[in-house]
């Protein structure tokens, strides 16, 4: 074996570990936890589709019973939580998100955008005071006292959860 | 050893796909999302803090792990009972920004505003080229209650004649009774086909300079105004996402492009319905079918007038999705002589694609709009409004709230006119 073929064989190597490294269960474990679909405790409401969250994240379902307004909650910016919502439900960029809520609030269709909330504890403050509340958690920090919502049938850690 | 590279190179290429799905190297978005999750554990450690005096009252405020929330009875646990003074401690971890935002404030105004310069120029005979103001649009919207809320839009319009006219555009009051059913009151964009509900005043909004011929303001081939009531909501239909509106108003005025603001000019009410459909399957995809019906009066001869009936039937398929974008509508106009029940029928359709393409952080979007416009010669209602028309632009988003849109037109009216070239510039912004 010459001195190339010792190069190329350990640089393959590295690649070969490094990618297995990087597909391991724990490094997927690190890349981060479902996100799941919070909602106030009095909500009407115990499992969604995939395609009904959407709706009421696109501001199509807009009440949860006659009585009950939806109030969307959403991390700002850089917030993992977002960035899952963003990329799973939306399918749209930042830039997206914002256009087209400003669209939706001049077309009439809403009269106000989600509300932004910029840590966990003030989700959690938000979502036990506003009825009718929804919110997406990192499913890691659940507390008690809110209802995690099933979404195609699935919780957050689930085989075939949506949110992750 | 020969043998040993060829098969570390299979496995290295094997694996190669996947690690192209792995997220990129951190970057600063990553650094951002790491400082988020430490201020997260350290508010979690707070909240640990402010419990641990109440813990012996029996308290149980405790982060859950996946596993647990896994568990169907964990997720649905009813909340703790409140523990005295806990609360009153949890207000006092985030005084400054909880509370305000549980607060709310009717009537509650927001105001956005929209405007545009246009640049143009064509080789169109006794056209001059030259910049315009295009129009200044105020949108204000208010929630007056839970359930009530209003809208409203206002232009301000340059004028050849170095005047500026307000309009108002929109001025609707609305009641939600549920998402399917809500009822409101006012001077709308009519509901019929697509853009002129979607994309109303701000150019920003639209991914072109201009709208489409015919639903174009000051237009006639449409009504694009309507004033009276409108009911609107989902329809039960599962997958299929229906949707309503149905309005009756005073329909079009003796001038013909306006509703008849300040009142009707005859006994006959205008009415339109519009049902579109949102599968949920095809996130993005949009179809729909309009009518509307009206009692059209004109200034003329005989004891009350010319009076013709109007039936218009709009259809509409668009994918709202950037990458790529799909809209095509299609607009049947018919008209019917009273007197003489003399029947035209007038068409105009288009088609346009846009793309979003991936580079320069998704700034640049090309499009393609083909549209055409036909008037039969024996029109009675309106003039001619014959148009082919083709434009190729590029629109540029210089930041998520302005952008700049170039485009080339080639176009002609009437049968016999030349086909005219044509340069538009556009920047378009909302504030």
């Amino acid at each position: 074996m010459n001195a190339t073929n010792k190069l190329i064989v350990t640089f393959l190597w590295t690649i070969l570990w490094a990618s297995l490294a990087l597909h391991s269960p724990l490094a997927a474990q690190t890349r981060g936890a479902d996100i799941a679909v919070v909602v106030n405790a009095d909500t009407p409401v115990t499992d969604l589709s995939l395609s009904e969250v959407r709706k009421v994240l696109l501001g199509e379902r807009q009440y949860w019973s006659s009585k009950l307004p939806v109030v969307l909650l959403i991390r700002a910016p850089a917030a993992r939580e977002r960035d899952v919502v963003l990329r799973v439900i939306y399918q749209m960029s930042e830039a997206q998100f914002k256009q087209y809520w400003v669209a939706k609030i001049f077309r009439a269709e809403a009269a106000t955008p989600p509300r932004i909330v910029y840590s966990n504890d003030m989700q959690y403050e938000l979502l036990t005071a506003l009825p009718g509340s929804i919110a997406f958690i990192d499913s890691r920090n659940i507390h008690s006292g809110v209802k995690v919502l099933r979404v195609d049938g699935h919780l957050p850690g689930e085989k075939d959860y949506p949110l992750r | 050893m020969r043998r040993r590279v060829p098969v570390l190179a299979m496995m290295f290429f094997a694996i190669s796909p996947a690690w192209a799905q792995s997220p990129p190297p951190p970057d600063q978005t990553e650094q951002i999302r790491i400082l988020l999750e430490r201020v997260q554990q350290l508010e979690k450690r707070v909240t640990e803090l402010e419990t641990k005096p109440a813990a012996g009252a029996g308290v149980t405020v405790q982060a859950a792990n996946v596993a647990a929330v896994a568990k169907p009875e964990m997720a649905e646990a009813p909340p703790p009972p409140p523990a005295p003074g806990l609360g009153h401690q949890h207000e006092m971890a985030e005084p400054q920004a909880a509370p305000g935002q549980m607060e709310v404030h009717y009537p509650s105004l927001q105001i956005r505003g929209f405007g545009d310069v246009d640049f143009s120029a064509t080789d169109q005979k006794g056209s001059t080229s030259g910049f315009n103001l295009g129009q200044l649009d105020l949108h204000l919207a208010s929630a007056l209650s839970r359930k009530v809320t209003y809208f409203g839009e206002i232009t301000f319009n340059a004028q050849p004649a170095s005047v500026y006219t307000v309009d108002v555009e929109r001025s609707i009051i609305r009641y939600d009774y549920n998402d399917f059913f809500k009822l409101s009151f006012g001077r709308y964009h009519t509901p019929i086909g697509y853009w002129n509900t979607a994309f109303h005043h701000g150019a920003w909004l639209q991914t072109t300079i201009s709208r489409p011929d015919f639903v174009k303001f000051g237009g006639t081939f449409i009504p694009v105004h309507f004033l009276g009531f409108l009911a609107e909501g989902n329809i039960p239909s599962g997958g299929a996402g229906l949707s309503y509106n149905v309005g009756v108003g005073n329909g079009r005025g003796s001038a013909i492009s306006r509703p008849g603001d300040a009142g009707d000019n005859n006994n006959n009410r205008a009415w339109v319905a519009n049902l579109y459909s949102r599968p949920a399957r095809l996130y993005g995809l949009q179809m729909g079918v309009s009518v509307y019906r009206d009692k059209i009066t004109l200034p003329g001869t005989p004891p009350n007038g010319n009076n013709f009936r109007e039936w218009i039937s709009a259809a509409h398929i668009v994918w709202t999705k950037e990458t790529p974008e799909f809209l095509a509508e299609f607009a049947n106009v018919n008209h019917r002589n009273i007197l003489t029940n003399f029947v035209t029928n007038s068409q105009a359709f288009y088609a346009q694609v846009g793309y979003r393409l991936p580079w320069l952080e998704r700034t640049l979007k090309p499009y393609y709009r083909f549209e055409h416009t036909h008037v039969p010669l024996s029109e009675q209602v309106f003039t001619n409004q014959d148009l082919v028309q083709s434009i190729v632009g590029m629109r540029y988003d210089i930041t998520n709230y302005a952008a700049f849109k170039g485009e080339y037109r080639y176009f002609k009216r009437l049968p016999t006119d030349p086909w005219v070239n044509g340069a538009f510039f556009q920047t378009d912004f909302t504030f």
